[in-house]
């Protein structure tokens, strides 16, 4: 049984669970990263959002995140950045770039200050970490861009981002393409975009059907389906061709630019020896006093257990189903059954408009944990010791709003795994 | 069997939150706008099907049911269910031709197959083997030319097995489940199962018993499947009872057992759950075995670096990768292992003339890493995909527990012999 025990089981692949794993890896320890499926990282823009907005109902941007989390901390003890330390954050996010940029996709920016870039409806998003290529078309530059769709490809509209955009005072056109003949499908989604423009004479034909259109355009934004594996390299082939700087412009799910961060990170875990399992639901624990010892995962026909002396809890919050309304007005954490803490009166759940600025207060709903991310009971006291807490699971943050979803995941994961140890160190 | 998180298949739609992660995912659709996609084909589809309505599916035929959707939903939909439940409802309305049906037929009869052309092996290998009749083969039937028909053994497997000498003192005993490739077409493939077995201290037992049927539920033919699936359970649940593990080297028939047959056929009385129960891939029960720490180590090195696919049918079991976990242990031995969604073949999928272009396509990352990787030979699990796998690379391709047996010291067979004269 002991050759069987793992040191770390991370239950969630989303990237506060990808960042457990590595980390923890990287380490020393024997690593298992199981989840039910792809998820957070599908679905996610590609970039680093660390704090967009501060307070989190202010309607102007966080020019420089640095001072705004000095601010946060103090304000706001028991906000996850607060409890592991704007230290570890940073620690997090060089790693990250490290890694990023070791696998030839660099991620830019720093705590010091947000990019300002398009949204596909034309919407300004502070983020402080961004691909290389999404950062030409950064809104604190005043050039004129050019925005290209594809007309088989129905999840992005470049007229409504353009129209939206000068509407707010950025000059911005937009064109329509038909794809090149050969390549004309009928069904035509991201994923299989981002395969065409991996070639070049995909590209050759999109440049020519594209350069009638460029006028006065300085710089030009694709839906982000440049490339699966050589983003880069596809990047730099469409700015030489088009003479001006290219960028991509996330669209809706699933994400290219969140794949290349999945598969960055999951071959990380796997070259420090760890391994990532989908398909694998966490169902049941073994708990014993105040240790987790084992879970429990479903497979055809009984269960399989997994042991370890550490375990991430990393399941996402409600949008990641690691937080389940049950009935009409209860919530559940579905793995170890945590108590929940921020849970709002059922009738204050959510705020009367949709779209508030003010957020929904459910969503600041989630598990309360103390500086190591052990979870806690009402009383403040302890549940399991080696049970760390990471992501859009813990309490007291709402990421959606304040704009810190991938800053939240990638540090806390990050402070997770510096709670792992190997068993032979 | 569990059965709190088992629901059928069709009550899942309605976890579905159109993300599409399914389609990024799909192997099929990434090459061929004949299958739309798990998304559309699958839980967006079975809102337009309801029982006893006509079939409204064109393309979910196309599945190739690699379960590859399954894996990566963050939702729990069951779309390779959803998918091999709507093609069985196009064959029973008719919505199939019936010269594809019959050809689907001859396919997914691997037993009768095995059971007619084994005992005139080589006459039977000349016939089906030549230009002349596989040209025949495609016209006629629909069966494609060029996919890699295997070759019929000239000895069946149970024919070796029970002129095989039993060890004494066995500490345990286990029930073998060879499937029809082993008993017809690769019976090495067994004969290294029963050395490991037996050199680990295990009494091989092995019943009568049919094949699986997934062929048959892979192609909608239900009520064939039903058939053989009943007389399996009624060969296997004696041992079942007694709590003696029925081991399996192909990893679709195991699933088939454990899950698929129960889960399309709607088979849920106690001896079809207690064969599930018992029912291990050989890996799965070896690494169990290890963590008991009763798996025996006295491997010899293998100086090999060799690229090992886990089968789609395979990773359904959702075990992770136990074989890749077991041939870890083998001291020398390099496996690279690989992350390709299928090698295409889907069983009997690639074999039909109107699919065979598109398994080919589905299989060109994995024939592609595989070149790249190099190494004399490669490594999976399933005789198709091994059968699929050294026609897309002109590599041979062996089960992970013939490496096992001979890391024990058995004689190597077939193409590992070859590589085995290096040592």
């Amino acid at each position: 049984m002991e050759a069987a025990t793992l040191d770390v089981v991370v239950i969630g692949a989303g990237l506060a669970g990808l960042m457990a794993g590595w980390q923890a890896a990287v380490r020393g320890c024997r690593v298992r990263v199981v989840a039910k499926g792809w998820g957070a990282t599908h679905w996610h823009a590609g970039c680093i959002d660390v704090l967009g907005y501060y307070p989190a109902d202010s309607q102007t941007p966080v020019a420089a995140p640095r001072e705004a989390l000095a601010q946060l901390v103090r304000a706001t003890p028991r906000h996850p950045y607060a409890l592991i330390g704007t230290a570890a954050l940073a620690q997090a996010l060089d790693a990250f770039q490290q890694l990023c940029a070791a696998a030839g996709y660099p991620m830019h920016g720093s705590l010091e200050r947000n990019w300002l870039l398009p949204t596909a409806l034309g919407g300004v998003r502070p983020t402080c970490l961004a691909p290389e290529t999404m950062i030409a078309g950064d809104l604190r530059r005043r050039e004129p861009m050019l925005l290209v769709g594809f007309r088989p490809y129905l999840d992005f509209y470049p007229a409504l981002a353009a129209d939206n955009l000068k509407a707010q005072g950025f000059p911005a056109r937009d064109v329509t393409l038909d794809l090149p003949r050969p390549e004309q499908r009928r069904l035509v989604n991201a994923t299989n975009l981002a395969q065409l423009f991996e070639r070049a004479d995909f590209r050759a034909e999109v440049v020519d059907a594209l350069k009638p259109h460029l006028g006065d355009a300085a710089r030009v934004g694709f839906p982000a389906v440049l490339g699966m594996h050589n983003a880069l390299g596809v990047q730099r082939d469409l700015q030489e061709r088009l003479g001006r700087p290219v960028f991509e412009i996330p669209v809706l799910p699933p994400s290219v630019p969140g794949m290349r961060l999945h598969r960055i990170l999951t071959g990380a875990i796997e070259r420090a020896g760890g391994r990532v399992f989908e398909g694998m639901e966490v169902v049941a624990a073994d708990v014993r006093d105040k240790v987790v010892e084992a879970v429990w995962t479903e497979a055809a026909a009984r269960r399989k257990y997994h042991r370890a002396r550490h375990f991430v809890l990393a399941t996402g919050g409600i949008l990641g189903s690691g937080i389940l309304a049950e009935d009409t007005d209860t919530l559940r954490e579905v793995i170890f059954n945590l108590p929940l803490a921020a849970v709002p009166q059922r009738s204050d759940w959510f705020d009367a408009e949709f779209l508030s600025l003010r957020g929904h207060p459910i969503y600041r709903a989630g598990i309360a944990v103390n500086e190591r991310l052990q979870p806690l009971d009402a009383a403040q006291e302890v549940l399991y010791t080696n049970l760390h807490v990471a992501g859009t699971t813990l309490a007291h943050c709402d990421a959606l709003l304040e704009r810190s979803l991938e800053g939240v995941a990638l540090s806390t994961g990050f402070a997770a795994a510096q709670q792992c140890e190997a068993k032979n160190t | 069997m569990s059965t709190e998180h088992f629901y059928p298949a069709e009550w899942t739609l309605d976890c579905c939150i159109k993300c599409n992660i399914c389609t990024s995912a799909c192997p099929v659709a990434a090459v061929s706008d004949l299958f739309p996609g798990p998304k559309y084909v699958g839980p967006q589809a079975a809102r337009f099907r309801a029982p006893g309505q006509p079939s409204p599916d064109h393309s979910v035929d196309y599945c190739s049911g690699c379960r590859v959707c399954n894996m990566v939903c963050p939702s729990g939909v069951k779309i390779a269910e959803m998918n091999a439940r709507a093609r069985a409802v196009m064959v029973q309305q008719g919505r199939v031709p019936l010269r594809l049906r019959l050809r689907n037929n001859l396919l997914a009869r691997s037993e009768l197959l095995g059971r007619l052309g084994q005992p005139l092996a080589p006459l039977a290998n000349i016939a089906l083997h030549n230009p002349l009749s596989r040209w025949l083969a495609e016209r006629t039937l629909g069966i494609a030319r060029e996919a890699p028909l295997p070759h019929f053994a000239r000895e069946r497997f149970t024919t070796w097995f029970r002129r095989h000498p039993r060890p004494n003192g066995a500490a345990r005993r286990v029930v073998y489940f060879h499937g029809c490739s082993t008993e017809y077409y690769e019976p090495r493939v067994g004969r290294a199962a029963v050395y490991v077995l037996e050199h680990n201290g295990c009494e091989v037992i092995i019943p009568p018993q049919n094949c699986c049927g997934l062929p048959l539920l892979s192609n909608g033919e239900f009520a064939a499947a039903r058939a053989y699936h009943q007389r399996n359970v009624r060969h296997l649940v004696a041992y079942a009872r007694q709590g003696i593990p029925i081991v399996g080297t192909s990893t679709s028939c195991t699933l088939t057992l454990k899950e698929e047959a129960p889960e399309l056929l709607d088979m849920w009385d106690e001896d079809v759950q207690l064969v599930a129960a018992n029912t291990f891939d050989l890996h799965e029960f070896l690494l169990l075995l290890w963590e008991e720490g009763a798996l025996r180590t006295d491997f010899r090195p293998l100086p090999w670096r060799l690229t090992y696919h886990p089968p789609c049918q395979y990773r359904a079991h959702r075990l992770g990768r136990p074989a890749a976990e077991i041939m870890g242990l083998i001291p020398g031995l390099e496996i690279v292992e690989s992350h390709a969604a299928c090698c295409g073949i889907g069983g009997t999928y690639g074999y039909k003339v109107e699919k065979y272009a598109i398994a080919m396509e589905v299989g060109r990352p994995l024939f592609d890493f595989i070149a790249q990787v190099g190494g004399p030979l490669v490594v999976c699990d399933s005789e198709t995909c091994r059968w699929q796998i050294t026609h897309g690379t002109g590599k041979p391709a062996v089960h992970p527990v013939e490496l096992l047996a001979l890391a024990y010291g058995y004689p190597p067979e077939g193409a590992l012999a070859a590589l085995a004269e290096t040592l």
